[in-house]
């Protein structure tokens, strides 16, 4: 199954990296043929470009939710994107809606989305290190990645 | 006094807001824009090699990447005192042009046409690219996705990178275009131009042909005099990459051409307590408050003003509609806010048609793409005009290049004043003695600052996020009447 691993956010914002730490963390273990690890900055028809042609797709990014805990991970899918107003850009289109457009434009979209999203305190200081407890969540992060693509 | 706020909700922490206050008739007193602010940027660039923030400061968000990186590159070259070789400026063009084009078939297809082809009261659901496509079809929907997607390809090519561009070095860019790659580029431009056309043509069609969309374009809630800002060549004619500032009054005469390393003679910055974003005025008339007209020092970035700013367009298609449009609009300048989508997509023609030229260039694929530095750093100031306005940089540094102090003006800070008031204006138009605020009204509200394709994220150094809306409306006592939103699920 041909897998991209999708870390996003913007590396110089605090917890915001914790998408692009996570991908990193899972270059220094996995080295696979089938297995594309990239960080990137993308978000609307940005991301549509960068998931095409891949059969799925799990993406990691930071999240903020009301009275949520410091460096808790949540596994969502796509069914649970339509709920969130997370993964948008003022001058952009959200992911549900590219993924719908693409749907509708008979592009070749990945039939497996999942997204692991970290729990974030810190997304408003510029600093290239994430708070304590992110900083924890990251190697776990890692290894439950490592899980999901283990039972390929 | 009833309070009504319209709150967009970013992607994380941190959001911009509209509070407008109304007086105890109910009609609109004022309307404020509010952002947060990322702390802190300044700081992590000081103490840095210089020649590292054309690749930090396009982190400021991800939403215009490559006009900051562009920006930061000139800004560089200013610093060590080198002039890059006429091919590295050509190649820098080149990919600039792709960036204007894959920003503003963005900006267009995605968020300003739903409100045009669906109608700006039409239900929020269906109001997005979707409903769009489900109006005009999936081959235009297609071709929408590829010309963006070929563009940004360009943008990758060039700058070494999808998003974050490595390209731009002081004197010059690290590798020369290839003839393999140019003749690639060349046919991708040419199905750009035809897209120019085509979307210009689909504007004609579907917004100029309907008198319902021209009056609302036409129409005082959507009206402002203000001075206009932009960058233009030595013809005075538009140009994205390089140039002089040029500033013109209300009714379009040269209030004052300068150097961009002359930005801090011509403009300043107001300050208010409620707001982080700065307002930038002109020195020369002042400033005097949230108010147009002549007297006001507010100015305009974006593609309306850079229209208004210029004398014409470099290149043979977007000419003939700029002047179509100053004809059909009655004259220049043009003060109608919405004419912005209009301008854009004639900024996307002659974008797409320079880009054309310049593939087509001789010198292009010359090797010698760098001048070495060989001057001690010191300070300089870099500016291009983002996809939505004018963007400055100023860097000083000390002898070793290492980074002293930063300061950004970016389009959305030159247009913060112009947004409060535009928003003011729509409220005032469409909010009268207490009448409650529906959803098309809110829609119609957010559409006078739509126009500017503002980014918050960048402006305030924040995040990128959507912009759902959320109105609540107060009484006197403070007490909530009524809560309205929209992109809210």
């Amino acid at each position: 199954m041909k897998t991209l691993v999708l870390g996003l956010g913007n590396p110089i914002l605090s917890d915001d990296s914790v998408g692009f730490r996570v991908v990193q963390g899972l270059k220094a273990e996995f080295s696979r043929h089938d297995l594309t690890l990239m960080e990137s900055s993308a978000a609307g028809l940005g991301l549509l470009d960068l998931i095409t042609g891949y059969d799925r797709v799990i993406i990691i990014d930071a999240i903020k939710t009301e009275g949520g805990q410091a460096g808790k991970i949540y596994r969502l899918n796509a069914e649970n994107l339509s709920n969130t107003r997370h993964y948008a850009s003022p001058h952009d289109i959200n992911l549900a809606t590219a993924l719908e457009l693409g749907k509708k434009l008979g592009i070749a979209l990945p039939r497996q989305i999942i997204i692991f999203a970290i729990e974030v305190v810190d997304v408003t200081n510029f600093s290239e290190k994430c708070t304590p407890e992110v900083e924890k969540a990251i190697p776990l992060a890692v290894s439950m990645i490592a899980e999901e693509l283990s039972g390929d | 006094m009833k309070r009504i706020v319209i709150d967009p909700f970013t992607r994380l922490e941190g959001h911009g807001r509209i509070d407008i206050f109304l007086d105890d008739a109910g009609d609109v007193a004022n309307a404020y824009l509010r952002v947060p602010e990322l702390r802190g940027f300044e700081k992590f660039c000081e103490g840095r090699p210089v020649e590292e923030l054309p690749r930090i400061t396009p982190r400021i968000c991800g939403v215009c990447p490559s006009a900051h990186h562009m920006a930061s590159t000139k800004a560089v070259d200013a610093v060590f005192h080198v002039d890059p070789p006429p091919v590295a400026k050509k190649v820098r063009e080149l990919y600039y042009c792709a960036h204007m084009c894959h920003s503003h078939i963005a900006h267009f297809y995605a968020l300003a046409a739903p409100d045009f082809v669906l109608g700006p009261t039409s239900d929020p659901a269906q109001r997005n690219i979707l409903g769009l496509i489900a109006k005009v079809g999936v081959d235009i929907g297609l071709q929408v996705i590829k010309t963006r997607s070929d563009a940004q390809y360009i943008q990758e090519v060039i700058g070494g990178k999808a998003t974050h561009s490595v390209c731009g070095l002081p004197g010059g860019v690290s590798k020369a275009i290839t003839e393999e790659e140019r003749a690639d580029f060349e046919d991708k431009a040419k199905s750009m131009v035809e897209f120019g056309k085509f979307s210009l043509k689909l504007f004609n069609d579907v917004v100029l042909s309907n008198k319902e969309y021209v009056d609302i374009i036409l129409g005082d809630i959507y009206f402002m005099t203000s001075y206009y800002m932009g960058m233009v060549d030595a013809n005075n004619k538009v140009n994205f990459y390089d140039g002089d500032i040029r500033v013109v009054d209300p009714e379009g005469k040269e209030l004052v051409k300068f150097k961009v390393a002359d930005y801090l003679d011509i403009i300043a910055e107001h300050t208010e307590p409620w707001t982080y974003l700065k307002f930038p005025f002109l020195k020369k008339i002042g400033w005097k408050g949230l108010v147009d007209g002549m007297d006001s020092g507010v100015y305009r970035v974006a593609p309306l003003a850079r229209l208004n700013t210029a004398d014409g367009m470099a290149t043979p298609l977007a000419q003939a509609e700029y002047e179509r449009m100053y004809s059909t609009l009655g004259g220049k300048p043009a003060h109608h806010t919405l004419a912005n989508h209009w301008a854009r997509l004639i900024e996307l023609q002659y974008a797409a048609e320079r880009l054309l030229e310049l593939c087509q260039d001789k010198e292009i694929t010359d090797p010698n793409v760098r001048t070495l530095p060989t001057a001690t750093p010191t300070e300089g100031v870099g500016v291009v005009e983002a996809p939505r306005g004018t963007l400055f940089h100023h860097y000083q540094t000390d002898a070793n290049g290492m980074v002293e102090k930063v300061n950004l003006i970016v389009a959305t800070g030159n247009n913060n004043a112009a947004m409060c008031i535009s928003i003011k204006k729509a409220a005032q138009g469409l909010i009268k003695a207490g009448k409650v605020v529906n959803e098309g009204i809110l829609n119609m509200i957010e559409m006078a600052y739509r126009a500017y394709d503002p980014c918050i994220a960048c402006a305030t150094h924040s995040l990128p996020g959507q912009m759902p809306l959320e109105v609540v409306i107060y009484d006197k006592e403070g007490k909530e009447l009524d809560r309205l939103s929209q992109y809210i699920s």
